[in-house]
């Protein structure tokens, strides 16, 4: 399993992503979109999101060039409304139509099933959906990207994969991720150039495993102390048995919530190094470096800020989330780009039938 | 200098050809009726001012791109805002579509007056708009459909196995509200009172006429003019669709939160929340005092002593401390000192000739074993009617 040691520097030739964007800025969009979006009674919603994307996109540059977004809020919006009608309304419908008509418990059942089992088709379409519209919206140098992804096979990969796993109990959901986003990424274009992606499921399987395993010694490690502590307080003090449980609980959660967190940063930057470290891209290898520790503390400062703030901060934490990810993210080399075309593919937000519906781009917002 | 000779200035930047990926190098000249570009791989274009549209360029440190073109259009880049200034001035009429860098300043000023409006707008609706819609909707909510939410809310908060249905007793209470809705015949909802076997002092009304009473406030009442001024109060809520102007309410608010924070879960979350608050029916102040006014016009016009709702409160205001299950009462039916003074102003107005004693020869400890297995004498501290 080739793994990039943590926090090295890369090779002299290798290509970063920049981020010009500042959170006052954004801010200032978000407070016009909220105006906006009051006095039109919530239609500027849409607009709002899109004028959001394409800040985002025109601030961060590759190689001395900017991103651009060519979406449009009217798009979002018939994308909203697509989704409403054939996914939201049929499952309320479903969901409380039985109980409302007094249909028999074996109706209803039958009804609740249904629910589940649109709603395990909708997730994969949304997400296909989604990409699929985001990627042909977005250029660089004029030349569009494109998902090329077909929504039939992925729901196949999807409601397969979340079988497996639930009736393996969990051990088969690495080999699932890695289908995913093996998917996600080899069927996305710049251009007429391909991504790839090489990893494999029992590496990712070993990154999965090991992380159960970490977080499980450091919760238990955390109680241990915690009755270590309890334990010597009680020599020297005389305590209540109730006081000395609290103690255990309430110090021993504390500290098993300080292990979780560390041990999903732990796991999380183990995670993105493997599945950047093996896309491919115009004849270069990304490569992640991203570490524990400084993911931890974006995380956590990140959390405190929208809580401080009861979430108006989140521009500022967006644009810290990018920064953050450009910083830690790299191309190994330059990109052989001399023969990449324009190749971009017609996707519309309206679809004719089932076929043009489930493979039309669209977005939620 | 520019003077009487216009010099067209000429701007280093490049260009994209809307094929490939490669950029080329080229000097752009600004003319008066469009760009002249000399690209580095050979060749010149015209891009008459009309036929471009600048896509990025608004913001300090980007760079300004003019694209012409359809969907995949070509596209000129210039890395140095002085490029615009340069375009404004040489084609007054034309080229007062492009951004104007100068203006960035007045877009600072306009973005924070925006803010002050949002603020503005904000208050105003949370305020006064969102109740004033609320109760707009609420009125016109057909009463079949209320009624049909009380049956699903109903099935949640009473359940069958908690309910206390001793005929004979639920009578008794049956009574009392009869004789509460008699004056009002166009009382539009069927009232059915539910009783249920919790210790708590709470009662609550649910939309479409369902009053829930707990078994620990009948066990708090001393007197049938006690329990009918709670029922007033409730039932007062009920007439007034307040269940549903609060539920209204609270979806509204739900939706305006989603706006003003841009995120859809924030919305979610406190719309989950508005399930809990219809167990709690947290009334606003201005509903709880519209109640407290009508159930005590409701008791003078049934002909019972409205003075049964403040000895109620006064009672369990002097319980406060001693027993907890009281205070679940007093946190959705807020301010009891006030409320108290309230009330009495509102009794000494109305004006009422002291009425006949209600259910005169019924024990009234006996309505507490209404439900199985309680204790039918009245806690300890309490004060007993004469």
């Amino acid at each position: 399993m080739a793994e990039a040691p943590a926090g090295s520097d890369g090779p002299a030739e290798s290509r970063r992503l920049h981020f010009h964007g500042s959170g006052g800025s954004l801010f200032g969009i978000h407070i016009v979109n909220i105006f906006l979006t009051l006095l039109t009674l919530g239609v500027y919603y849409f607009w709002g999101k899109v004028r959001v994307r394409r800040y985002l996109l025109s601030e961060s540059d590759f190689e001395g060039d900017r991103f651009a977004f060519h979406g449009t809020g009217r798009e979002l919006l018939v994308g909203w409304l697509r989704a409403l009608l054939v996914f939201g309304v049929p499952v309320a419908i479903l969901a409380n139509g039985p109980e409302l008509v007094g249909a028999a418990p074996a109706v209803q059942a039958g009804a609740i099933v249904l629910v589940y089992a649109i709603v395990l088709v909708f997730f994969p379409v949304a997400m296909v959906g989604a990409r699929r519209y985001r990627l042909s919206r977005s250029s660089w140098r004029e030349i569009r990207f494109s998902f090329r992804g077909r929504a039939l096979d992925f729901i196949r990969l999807y409601v397969v994969g979340w079988l497996a796993s639930a009736l393996t109990l969990g051990v088969y959901y690495p080999f699932f991720a890695v289908r995913r986003h093996a998917f996600m990424v080899s069927h996305s274009y710049f251009g007429n150039e391909r991504f790839r992606f090489d990893g494999r499921g029992e590496d990712v399987f070993a990154i999965y495993g090991l992380g159960v395993l970490v977080w499980a010694l450091g919760a238990g490690a955390a109680f241990l102390v915690a009755l270590l502590v309890a334990f010597l307080l009680a020599l020297v003090v005389r305590l209540p048995a109730s006081a000395v449980v609290g103690l255990v609980l309430g110090l021993g959660g504390a500290l098993a919530l300080m292990a979780t967190a560390a041990a999903w940063a732990w796991f999380e930057s183990r995670r993105q190094r493997y599945f950047w470290g093996h896309t491919r891209f115009a004849g270069t290898r990304f490569r992640s470096t991203v570490a524990a520790p400084p993911l931890l503390r974006l995380t956590l400062v990140n959390l405190a800020l929208l809580l401080g703030t009861l979430g108006l901060a989140w521009p500022w934490v967006t644009v810290r989330r990018l920064r953050f990810a450009f910083e830690y993210l790299a191309l190994e080399g330059t990109p052989d780009l001399a023969g990449t075309q324009q190749e971009a593919q017609v996707v519309t937000a309206t679809g004719e039938g089932l076929a043009g519906f489930l493979d039309a781009g669209f977005d939620l917002g | 200098m520019r003077g009487d000779v216009a010099v067209p200035t000429t701007w280093e930047g490049h260009y994209l050809d809307g094929r490939s990926a490669t950029r080329q190098r080229a000097t752009i000249r600004v003319m008066r009726t469009g760009l002249e570009a000399t690209v580095e791989g050979g060749g010149t274009l015209f891009w008459p001012y009309r036929e471009v549209r600048q896509t990025q360029g608004f913001y300090a440190g980007e760079q300004v791109r003019l694209e012409r073109g359809g969907e995949l259009p070509e596209a000129l880049l210039v890395a140095d805002p002085a490029f615009l200034v340069d375009l404004r001035r040489a084609a007054p009429e034309l080229g007062g579509r492009f951004h104007d860098p100068a203006g960035r300043r007045l877009r600072v000023e306009l973005t924070l007056l925006a803010g002050l409006a949002v603020v503005a707008i904000t208050g105003a609706l949370y305020l006064w708009g969102i109740p004033a819609f609320a109760g707009w909707v609420a009125g016109r909510v057909p009463v079949a459909w209320e009624e049909r939410l009380g049956e699903a809310v109903v099935a949640e908060l009473a359940p069958p196995a908690k309910r206390c249905e001793d005929s004979e007793r639920a009578r008794v209470i049956g009574e009392i509200a009869a004789a509460l809705t008699r004056p009002m015949p166009d009382f539009p909802y069927r009232v059915r009172v539910l009783v249920v076997d919790e210790p708590a002092v709470n009662a609550f009304a649910l939309p479409g006429g369902y009053v829930v009473v707990l078994r620990g406030l009948i066990e708090h009442t001393h007197s049938a003019e006690e329990l009918a001024g709670v029922l007033a109060h409730e039932l007062q809520h009920v007439r007034g669709r307040h269940p549903t102007r609060t539920l209204l309410q609270h979806a509204s608010t739900a939706l305006l939160v989603a706006a003003v924070t841009g995120d859809v879960s924030g919305a979610l979350a406190y719309g989950a929340e508005g399930a809990r608050v219809l167990a709690l029916l947290r009334y606003s102040r201005v509903l709880e005092e519209e109640a407290d006014r009508e159930g005590t016009r409701m008791l003078v016009a049934a002909g019972i002593d409205p003075r049964g709702l403040v000895g109620f409160f006064e009672s369990l205001q002097k319980e406060e401390g001693d027993v907890p299950a009281v205070l679940q009462y007093l946190s959705t039916h807020p301010a009891p000192k006030e409320r108290i003074a309230r009330l009495r102003a509102l009794v000494a107005r109305s004006g009422a000739p002291p009425a006949p004693r209600l259910l005169p020869d019924y024990d009234w400890r006996d309505l507490a074993r209404i439900c199985p297995g309680s204790s039918p004498s009245p806690p300890s501290g309490g004060r007993r009617a004469g």
